[in-house]
């Protein structure tokens, strides 16, 4: 043990040598972080400014609560009105503002018209005005106004469903009804029912972020949970809060396989000669190997989850136990995997080629870089069998869904499990294999 | 001291060592001269438990060598035949990385690491990274730190390859003080004027087999001839080659012919052919045989080429 120990505290000392290898582990990941970061809007202040025309012909409560919103929104500079030739001032109207957007004064515009929103609907209707020459800047447009208009969704949800029943019942039993329901609601559920009456007392409430009031209210407390599952409202930066997880473990995977290949280094060196003339056995170099890049690994997950808290304010903290869990067992499954291929390649350059192309491959399948939901079924399946997906499933869980040690036991049984496994092959491997030999 | 007893190692692709037994007793410097691929490198790495014999048995000191005896090797010095030493650390922390391993108290550990650095003059340089060390400051590295342990068996594997004269020099006092001192030392070379500078006994190896062992004397006895006659090489004698050839084989260097007599060999026959040819005796010395002519001899091959 004390010569594992020794070994251990030696990994920690060269690996502090060499620069190029500090580098890529911490500050490389944290600068391509930072970048994509601020590429893809998940910066702490996401994309400012982007020039955006709207037009509001609704006198719906609920559209002019939407438009209003857009104005709070330091992602967009709203445009309301244009200079004409004459260098007057005039308000938007249907036609001068697809001209607007034609003629590239903003990458986009929305127009909500007198019908936008109305009783007999069951949603909202609008029209969205871009450039397709614009895209990236018209996507993050898209899914910001999206992001503000789904926030709104439960009220909207809310109001129409009454409507509905209203509709289908006739007014005066559909009122009954709703009354009756509503009182059942308030009876059972101990919930404020006005609410349902005048959805915007709600919208207005949210919009000062003042849910205090209704934060006992189980109806409102199942649309809130919806709500964060649909959109990540909640989060500062749910782009960067959904990443974070993703781009760490593709950087953990690339400081793994070569800090695992190092072993390659030490033969080469005459260095595991050296070693093992000395009172040190295989096992101990193995010991200490594994718990170096272990170690390595959590080191590195922490540091990226903290920069993430401190680049996109990703709350790291408030799930904290739960998150370290996953880190450590996705470190496990990843140091494994390393090992594994150093047991198995003849040549360092063998081992960082292979290891780049199944990185590669299994945070591409494995959702480290795009959800897996967005991929084929079939692929899906393949995703479940790469360790990428359980680690990025547990922090999504931890960090996502702020959910518990339960649900991510599965996830961390999972990983362990994997990293054992792996571990097995490449111990058997390493005894038959060329490294000691 | 040691004790090698029919060691054979086999590689999948060839036998490295076949047979191989040797005695070397303590305090003593022992050389094993051998040209590349004959197995030095091989039974070094056996003495010191990396490898294991296919075949037969290795103890040093009564206790047997293999892969998991570990007290045994606190015993035994190792110096690769390459540069052990990671490039990016300085000469102190190499050595403070690889001293600890045998578990010396820090401050014992320290002490000795300066007193080393000194005696192979490197502790002007200590806190300099490895990579900025001249190959002969390198070896002189790679030495001193398996030394650290004050080990009573030194395993010296082609300790001076790409030394310059001046390092190498340095490398030859060190060992010499330190062998005085009581430390037995093996060392592989492939420089035959190594072996004969150095060491009280040589093994000289062959293909996996030791093919001669003793001292210096005792090999030149195995010989057939007591001098090797070195020619000048000019126009005449050129021109004579097959004059010489009569006597034995003449060897053709660089700026000489090197003759190794044959049997009956009488100096005096030759001296008369030299006159009787018209060249000068000037241009013949008698020089005593080297190991290089023992193995040229033994194997009808040159030790390097
Ligand atoms: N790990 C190995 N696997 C397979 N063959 C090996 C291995 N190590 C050595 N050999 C082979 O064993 C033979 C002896 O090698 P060894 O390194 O002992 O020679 P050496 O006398 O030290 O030569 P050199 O002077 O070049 O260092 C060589 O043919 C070599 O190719
Ligand atoms: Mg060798």
């Amino acid at each position: 043990m004390k010569q594992v120990v020794r070994l251990f505290q030696n990994s920690y000392h060269v690996f502090l040598s060499d620069k190029v290898a500090v580098i890529l582990t911490f500050i490389i990941p944290l600068v391509l972080m930072a970048l994509f970061g601020s590429i893809f809007g998940g910066s702490s202040s996401g994309p400012q400014g982007i020039p955006f025309a709207v037009l509001n012909q609704s006198n719906s409560p609920v559209v002019r609560l939407i438009a209003a919103s857009f104005d709070t929104m330091k992602a967009f500079q709203i445009v309301k009105s244009f200079k004409d030739s004459t260098g007057k001032e005039v308000a938007f109207d249907t036609s001068s503002i697809k001209e607007f957007v034609r003629n590239g004064k903003v990458s986009a515009a929305v127009f909500f018209p007198p019908d936008a929103y109305t009783d007999t609907s069951v949603g909202l209707t609008l029209k969205f005005y871009y450039d397709p020459k614009n895209e990236i800047e018209t996507e993050v447009i898209q899914g910001l106004l999206r992001q503000t208009i789904y926030s709104q969704i439960p009220s909207i949800m809310v109001q129409s469903g009454f409507r509905q029943t209203e509709r289908y019942l006739g007014t005066k039993s559909g009122r009954a009804f709703n009354t009756g329901i509503k009182s059942l609601l308030g009876q059972y559920f101990k919930i404020d029912t006005s609410i349902f009456s005048n959805p915007s007392r709600l919208m207005l409430q949210r919009q000062n972020g003042d849910t205090s009031k209704f934060s006992s209210n189980f109806f409102d407390k199942l649309i809130r949970v919806e709500q964060q599952q649909l959109v990540g409202q909640e989060f500062r930066n749910p782009w960067a809060t959904r990443s974070v997880g993703g781009w760490a473990m593709t950087f953990l995977l690339f400081t793994l396989t070569a800090s695992s290949s190092s072993l390659f280094d030490e033969r080469k060196s005459g260095v595991m000669l050296r070693l093992l003339a000395s009172p040190v056995s295989r096992v101990h170099i193995l010991w200490s190997k594994y718990l170096f890049n272990m170690s390595l690994g959590i080191i590195q997950l922490l540091f990226m989850f903290t920069a993430g808290w401190m680049m996109f304010q990703i709350d790291v903290f408030s799930n904290f136990f739960n998150l370290l869990l996953v880190i450590v067992a996705a470190s496990v499954a990843c140091t494994s995997f390393g090992m594994l291929l150093a047991a198995f390649a003849q040549t360092r350059q063998q081992a960082q080629g292979l290891g780049t192309l199944l990185i590669l491959s299994m945070s591409a399948i494995g959702g480290a870089w795009f959800p897996t939901s967005f991929m084929p079924p079939t692929i899906q399946f393949f995703s479940k069998l790469t360790f990428v997906y359980w680690s990025m499933d547990g922090f999504l869980q931890v960090l996502w869904r702020g959910l518990g040690t339960s649900a991510i036991a599965l996830n961390v049984g999972i990983l362990f499990g994997i990293g054992a496994l792996l571990n097995v092959v490449s111990v058997w491997q390493f005894r038959r294999g060329r490294i000691f030999d | 001291m040691i004790k090698i007893e029919s060691v054979t190692k086999r590689f999948p692709s060839i036998t490295a060592l076949d047979g191989v037994s040797l005695e070397i007793r303590e305090k003593e410097f022992f050389g094993l001269l051998g040209p590349n691929g004959a197995g030095k490198s091989t039974l070094m790495n056996l003495l010191t438990g990396y490898l294991e014999p296919t075949a037969g048995s290795i103890s040093i000191g009564g206790e047997f060598v293999n892969r998991n005896n570990l007290e045994v090797r606190k015993k035994i010095g190792f110096v690769p035949q390459s540069l052990a030493l990671y490039d990016e650390l300085s000469a102190r922390e190499n050595l403070e990385m690889f001293g600890k391993l045998f578990g010396l108290p820090k401050k014992l550990l320290r002490e000795r690491i300066d007193e080393r650095l000194k005696a192979v003059e490197l502790f002007e340089r200590r806190k300099d990274k490895v990579k900025t060390f001249s190959g002969g400051m390198k070896r002189r590295l790679n030495m001193i730190a398996s030394l650290l342990h004050d080990p009573v068996l030194l395993l010296c594997d082609e300790p001076t390859v790409g030394v310059d004269p001046q390092s190498r020099n340095a490398i030859f006092d060190f060992l010499t003080a330190l062998n005085e001192q009581g430390t037995t030392i093996i060392y592989t070379t492939h420089y035959m004027e190594e072996a004969e500078k150095l060491c009280n006994r040589v093994g000289i190896i062959d293909h996996g087999k030791i093919i001669a062992l003793g001292t210096s004397d005792e090999l030149m006895e195995m010989l057939p001839y007591e001098e090797t006659i070195v020619i000048a090489k000019n126009p005449s004698t050129l021109q004579h080659k097959a004059t010489f050839e009569e006597f034995g084989t003449l060897l053709e260097e660089d700026d000489h012919f090197e003759l190794k007599p044959g049997n009956g060999f009488l100096l005096s026959k030759l001296f008369a052919r030299v006159e009787e040819q018209g060249m000068r005796y000037q241009w013949i010395e008698l020089h005593r045989p080297t190991l290089e002519a023992l193995f040229l001899h033994l194997t009808g091959r040159r030790l390097r080429d």
